[in-house]
C-alpha cells in the first residue's frame, strides 16, 4: 500500500506536534530535577547551618537571595531535622515580622508573622512526627508556649523577614535577626 | 464528466498491467525505500525536538507562572512556591531559586503592564493612584523586566505604605520617575533603557487576601502614564 504525498505529510506533522508534547513535558518536569542551585543550597553561602544568618541588605546588584523586599532585612537559617528538632526564638523590635519555613526544593512548608503569632516574640519548634512522640514523654516545661510544627521535610531552610521603618532603626533590627537563634531545644 | 471518460480507459488495459502507476494509490504495491523513511523518521524527530524544548525554554523564561489572579493591570500568582502549583511554576521558581512569599506572611502582586495595557517603559513618567486591598503593611518596588533591583539617583527603589504621604480620605499618589517628583515619589532606573523593562511589586504583608480566592472585587491602584520623552 502506498500513501498519498497530503496523506504522509499529515501523518509526519501529526508525529512531530505529538513527539513535541511529550519533549516539552519531560523538559519542564525534569527542570526541578536538574537546577544547579536551589535557594536551599544559595542560603549555605550566608554561614553555618542550625543559626540564623543575617542577609546583606537588599540593594541593586547584590541581592542575596532574588526576589527580596529591599524594605526589609532578612535572616536565613538551613537545618536539617535529622540533627534533633530545631527552635526558632527571636524577639523582635519592628511593626511587622515575619518567617516562612521552606523545604529543600523552595516549597513553603509553614509561614507566620507577628500578629498571628500572637506573642511578641517568636518561638516556634520545628520537629518531625517521631521526634514528637518521643518529646511528649518528656515534655519540657515551655512546650505549651511554642508554636509546634510536625513536618516529614527532613531538610529545609526559614527565612525571617523583619521591616525596618526607618534607617535609624536599621542597627537595632540587625542586631535582634543576628541575635535570633535557631537550634536545639 | 471526465470519469466518464478516463473510466473506459482504464478497464480496456487488462490484468496485466495491473501494478502500474494509473492503479489507486491505495492498492499500489508498496516499494520499500529504507533510506527515504529513515530521513523521515530523522525529521520528524529533528522537529520534535526543536519544538518540544524551545517551547518549553519560552514558557519557562518568560518567568510569568500560570494561573494568575489578575485585578487591573497587577498579577498574582498565590499557588506557586506551595506544593499545590502547577509545573511551570515549580520549573520556574526552581530554575531561579525564588523564595515565595508565603501566604502567612504576604501577598506579591506584579505589573508588567500600565492600566491601558501598555508595557511599562523605565523611560517614562507613571501615576500610580488608588486603593490598595486591607493590609497591615505594604511596599511598592520597581524592578527591571527581570525582576532584578536598579541603580536609582536617590539609591532606594521602594516606598513603605507607612511613611507615604496621603489626601484626608486615605487615598494616595505615587509619582513614578527618572527624575525627583514632589510628593510621593519611586525612583525608576538612573539610566535605563527602554529595552531593559520595568515592573512594579506591590507586597502586602499581613493582608486577608493572601488566598486567590478572596482577591476577586478588590481594588487595586491604577497605574497611568503621564508622559514619556
Amino acid at each position: 500500500m502506498t500513501l498519498s504525498p497530503r496523506f504522509s505529510l499529515t501523518v509526519g506533522g501529526l508525529a512531530t506536534l505529538c513527539l513535541a508534547a511529550i519533549i516539552h513535558i519531560l523538559v519542564v518536569l525534569g527542570i526541578p530535577h536538574n537546577v544547579q542551585h536551589s535557594a536551599y543550597d544559595n542560603a549555605a553561602a550566608y554561614g553555618p547551618d542550625r543559626r540564623f544568618n543575617l542577609l546583606p541588605d537588599v540593594e541593586p546588584g547584590q541581592e542575596a537571595l532574588p526576589d527580596l523586599d529591599p524594605a526589609m532585612k532578612h535572616a536565613v537559617c538551613r537545618f536539617q531535622l535529622g540533627n534533633g528538632p530545631v527552635l526558632f526564638d527571636a524577639s523582635i523590635p519592628a511593626p511587622f515580622w515575619s518567617i516562612g519555613l521552606f523545604n529543600a526544593a523552595g516549597e513553603t512548608v509553614y509561614s507566620l508573622n507577628n500578629r498571628t503569632a500572637g506573642a511578641e516574640r517568636l518561638s516556634m519548634l520545628v520537629l518531625t512526627t517521631e521526634q514528637l512522640s518521643i518529646l511528649r514523654e518528656n515534655p519540657p516545661e515551655n512546650l505549651e508556649d511554642l508554636i509546634v510544627i510536625e513536618t516529614d521535610e527532613i531538610s529545609g531552610f526559614a527565612l525571617l523577614r523583619a521591616f525596618v521603618p526607618h534607617p535609624t532603626r536599621a542597627a537595632e533590627v540587625d542586631a535582634a535577626l543576628t541575635a535570633a537563634s535557631c537550634g536545639g531545644i | 464528466m471526465s470519469e466518464l471518460i478516463t473510466r473506459p480507459t482504464f478497464l480496456s488495459r487488462g490484468e496485466a498491467d495491473w501494478y502500474e502507476e494509473k492503479l489507486p494509490r491505495a492498492i499500489r504495491p508498496y516499494n520499500s525505500n529504507p533510506l527515504r523513511t529513515l530521513a523521515a523518521v530523522f525529521l520528524v524527530v529533528f522537529f520534535a525536538a526543536l519544538l518540544g524544548i524551545s517551547s518549553a525554554y519560552l514558557v519557562i523564561e518568560r518567568e510569568q507562572p500560570l494561573n494568575a489572579v489578575t485585578i487591573g493591570p497587577w498579577h498574582a500568582y498565590p499557588k506557586a512556591g506551595t506544593a499545590d502549583a502547577d509545573p511551570y511554576s515549580v520549573a520556574i521558581y526552581t530554575r531561579g531559586a525564588l523564595v515565595p512569599l508565603a501566604s502567612g506572611e504576604g501577598l506579591a502582586l506584579i505589573a508588567r503592564q500600565d492600566s491601558s495595557g501598555h508595557l511599562l517603559d523605565p523611560t517614562c513618567v507613571y501615576r500610580i493612584a488608588g486603593q490598595t486591598p486591607t493590609a497591615r503593611l505594604w511596599t511598592l518596588t520597581a524592578q527591571d523586566g527581570r525582576g532584578h533591583l536598579v541603580e536609582t539617583l536617590p539609591g532606594r527603589v521602594h516606598l513603605a505604605s507607612q511613611s507615604l504621604l496621603r489626601d484626608p480620605e486615605g487615598n494616595f499618589q505615587i509619582t513614578a520617575a527618572r527624575n525627583p517628583h514632589s510628593g510621593n515619589w519611586l525612583p525608576l532606573a538612573e539610566k535605563a533603557k527602554a529595552s531593559d523593562g520595568l515592573q512594579f511589586v506591590l507586597r502586602l504583608y499581613d493582608a486577608p487576601v493572601t488566598t486567590g480566592a478572596a482577591l476577586d472585587g478588590v481594588s487595586m491602584p491604577q497605574i497611568r502614564r503621564l508622559a514619556c520623552p
